[in-house]
């Protein structure tokens, strides 16, 4: 039996009994639901159903590799696009390990040329062999890629509840099945922003276009008597994230880390030698003004460097478009065989992916694996392996398959 | 705490036109009653006044609130009798400005009331927030809606402060906010068949006003590309998209929709714009063919699409970091004709 079959049968079994526990996206009659089938490598598109259940139906008797829903709410959401009509769409945004630059990718990520055949670690650019831009990519879900993509989530679920005033209830979390998480709010007020307006918001998520000078002088209000008690550090909003900020990146900096951003090192050595006082100033003033020890440019590559590291690594298509697909909730993820799971904002600190969004508990498989990694599904860890056979349980045999780095024995 | 007359006369946007118009008894095809002579006359100053006036600007003329309070309403049906688009445009922007000069003078609290026609999530606040004070806050989303058309920094989402879903703003900001939703609302209110139905003597009005400011014909903003395409004078982000298609370098989706829909503007012809992509790895000819000819609106929508914007590239990472010329313009389209009539001279 071919991976495909045996994947597909498998999801087919998995989707008997747990379909029933696929939620459908809210006003579910005006959302448009998309699928790829196995084998059939095309999108199935433009379907919509009455009820939860005619969803339910469908999917298992279908078993899609990947189902989606779209965030937009038309009115005959099975017509072709231009007629659809559309009437809103959800806020989505999407955060993904593949954009954020982690250290262990040289490790477990690999890459083929398609031209030539050459192969490497880590994420390509270029082939260096024949400067072919065209990859095969084997990409991995490991530990620290994954906590990477949550600290983002974190600061991203932060910006919308305390600044941009989203209740939880209205905020949905989950893990996309693979290497990221999916942020979704639900809210009647945002249902009609335009594309523009979104723009905006992926702008003040990403510190995009951030202009410190403002805040500085006294644009928007007059500032109040110096003896105020209102340190600095607790102020609100993007001005306190970057207080905050430089606050403690100067704290725990090094003359290396400054000369790092470019800062000379006889410069770099003063603000060091300076440092508790430039803290104290920022304290009560924040880093807006440079000062005798710390020059005009010297400021702006610290404070660059704090918008790079307080703002959140979202993914800016999805959230801008408003037509955009997302994966259904408790639906499984093709290229992994793991669940796309919803979660509790409350939870998101002890939420374990690894754990959590295992959807094969039963059985164990034999399967000849070619090249896997180290990796941990649940309590349990696996490989590395090369060219070898094993029995493994079957969520981490299935794992495998769906990277396309193993075939079924027997 | 409903508005005074001499308020409403200050700002008679807040009156429902069509109440107003049953409330005031006007009967638009009896204009040239002459009891309504002083009204229908101050409706024409008004239009006269934004049409003098530069910046343009319609004057508040106090003690006079019977004949104030429905000039208003005759002024828009007269300038929309001109059928002049650059005439509405500045009558409305004048109406806009006269609001924002007078709202300075205003307590918060006859902003608020004065804004609840609005229907914005808007309420004073006047304690400090984190070291500053404002005077309002304002429910995100309506400022988005309102700000959207401002293009400085300041009123960005993200250099606002934000907290709990509000936007804090002080009394000049609110008032710019006002201005713009008031030039929208009196936009909105141009009629296109309102000739039909005035007197002929009030359309010889209307005629003669135009014919006064017939000079200042409104420059369109968009002057027409040169016929043949000119590569010097291509912007930076398009010269790196370009580059990429010719060479068959990886370009990302928006990349290339930017670079393909730039071209079409510019009138390269589809054909030539194919074979640029010709290079790439992943050339597909018909593929290609469909792209460009659904972009240029020959297919499918049926819309010809724009160009991106510099905020969406930037917004996306894709400007490479804006030149001299870049700085004064806010979409590749516009650097080109800039730039293509530079080269002219």
């Amino acid at each position: 039996m071919d991976n495909q079959t045996f994947i597909q049968q498998k999801f087919l079994e998995f989707y008997e009994e747990s379909a029933s526990k696929i939620e459908g996206p809210s006003s579910i009659r005006q959302r448009e639901f998309g699928f790829m089938i196995f084998k059939e490598n095309m999108m199935v598109r433009h379907k919509s159903f009455d009820t939860v259940d005619a969803l339910r139906t469908f999917i298992k008797e279908n078993a899609p590799a990947h189902a989606y829903h779209s965030t937009a709410y038309y009115e005959t959401p099975e017509v072709k696009m231009e007629d659809k009509g559309w009437l809103g769409a959800d806020l989505y945004f999407d955060i993904d390990a593949d954009h954020i630059a982690t250290k262990c990718k040289e490790i477990h990520d690999s890459w083929t040329c398609k031209d030539c055949g050459f192969a490497g670690k880590g994420q390509p650019d270029i082939c260096p062999a024949c400067g072919s831009k065209r990859f095969d990519q084997r990409i991995w879900p490991c530990d620290i890629c994954l906590n990477s993509a949550k600290k983002e989530t974190i600061k991203l679920v932060e910006m919308l509840m305390e600044e941009f005033g989203f209740s939880s209830s209205e905020v949905t979390v989950s893990f996309s099945g693979h290497r990221g998480y999916h942020v979704h709010v639900t809210n009647e007020a945002v249902r009609e922003l335009d594309a523009g307006a979104r723009k905006e918001i992926v702008d003040y998520i990403t510190g995009t276009g951030l202009n410190a000078s403002f805040f500085s002088s006294a644009v928007g209000a007059f500032r109040l008597s110096s003896k105020t008690s209102v340190s600095a550090l607790d102020d609100v909003g993007w001005r306190g994230r970057m207080v905050r900020g430089a606050y403690d990146f100067l704290s725990s900096a090094t003359i290396q880390n400054l000369m790092d951003l470019g800062i000379k090192e006889k410069r770099a050595n003063e603000i060091i030698l300076n440092k508790q006082a430039i803290l104290n100033n920022w304290k009560r003033e924040g880093p807006w003004r440079p000062m005798r020890m710390m020059g005009k440019e010297e400021l702006r590559v610290i404070l660059d460097r704090v918008i790079e590291v307080q703002s959140a690594k979202i993914d800016t298509m999805v959230t801008t478009d408003i037509h955009r697909l997302i994966r259904l909730p408790n639906s499984l993820h093709g290229k992994t065989g793991w669940l796309k799971v919803c979660f509790p904002v409350s939870h998101i600190d002890s939420f374990d992916p690894l754990k959590s969004a295992v959807a094969f508990k039963k059985g164990t498989v034999t399967i000849y694996v070619e090249e896997s990694p180290k990796f941990r599904l649940g309590d349990e860890w696996f490989g590395e392996y090369e060219g070898q056979k094993v029995e493994l349980p079957m969520a981490a045999a299935i794992f495998l398959l769906c990277k396309d780095v193993a075939r079924l024995v027997g | 705490m409903a508005l005074t007359r001499i308020e409403l006369a200050k700002y008679p946007f807040v009156l429902d036109a069509a109440e107003e118009v049953k409330r005031l008894d006007l009967d638009i095809s009896n204009l040239e009653n002459p009891n309504l002579k002083t009204i229908v006359d101050r409706a024409i100053n008004r239009i006269e006044e934004a049409l003098a006036t530069d910046p343009p600007r319609v004057s508040f003329r106090p003690g006079d609130e019977d004949k104030e309070i429905p000039s208003f309403p005759v002024a828009i049906i007269l300038a929309s009798a001109t059928n002049n688009d650059y005439i509405k445009r500045r009558y409305a922007l004048a109406e806009a400005v006269r609001a924002y000069d007078l709202l300075q003078f205003e307590d918060e609290k006859r902003i608020v009331e004065i804004v609840k026609v609005f229907n914005w999530k808007i309420r004073i606040h006047k304690q400090p927030v984190g070291n500053r004070r404002y005077g309002f806050a304002l429910f995100f989303t309506h400022f988005l809606r309102n700000a959207e058309v401002f293009h400085e920094d300041e009123w960005k989402l993200v250099n606002r402060t934000m907290v709990n879903g509000e936007v804090f703003l002080n009394k000049r900001e609110v008032a710019r906010l006002i201005q713009e939703e008031v030039r929208r609302r009196i936009e909105k209110r141009f009629s296109v068949n309102v000739r039909q139905m005035l007197p002929e003597a009030i359309l010889q009005r209307v005629d003669n006003l135009s014919k006064k400011y017939a000079d200042r014909i409104d420059q369109s903003r968009y002057t027409a590309f040169p016929k043949e395409v000119i590569n010097e004078a291509f912007p930076p982000c398009i010269q790196i998209f370009y580059g990429s298609a010719k060479t068959g370098t990886h370009i990302s989706h928006l990349g290339r929709f930017t670079l393909t829909s730039f071209l079409i503007n510019i009138n390269m012809k589809s054909e030539d714009i194919v074979n640029l992509f010709r290079a790439s790895a992943d050339f597909n000819e018909r593929m290609t063919r469909y792209q460009v000819e659904h972009i240029s609106g020959d297919r499918g929508s049926r819309t010809k699409y724009k160009s991106p914007t510099c905020e969406t590239l930037k917004t996306h990472a894709l400007c490479p970091g804006p030149d001299e010329l870049c700085r004064t313009i806010r979409s590749p389209l516009r650097y080109y004709a800039k730039k293509t009539r530079m080269l002219k001279r």
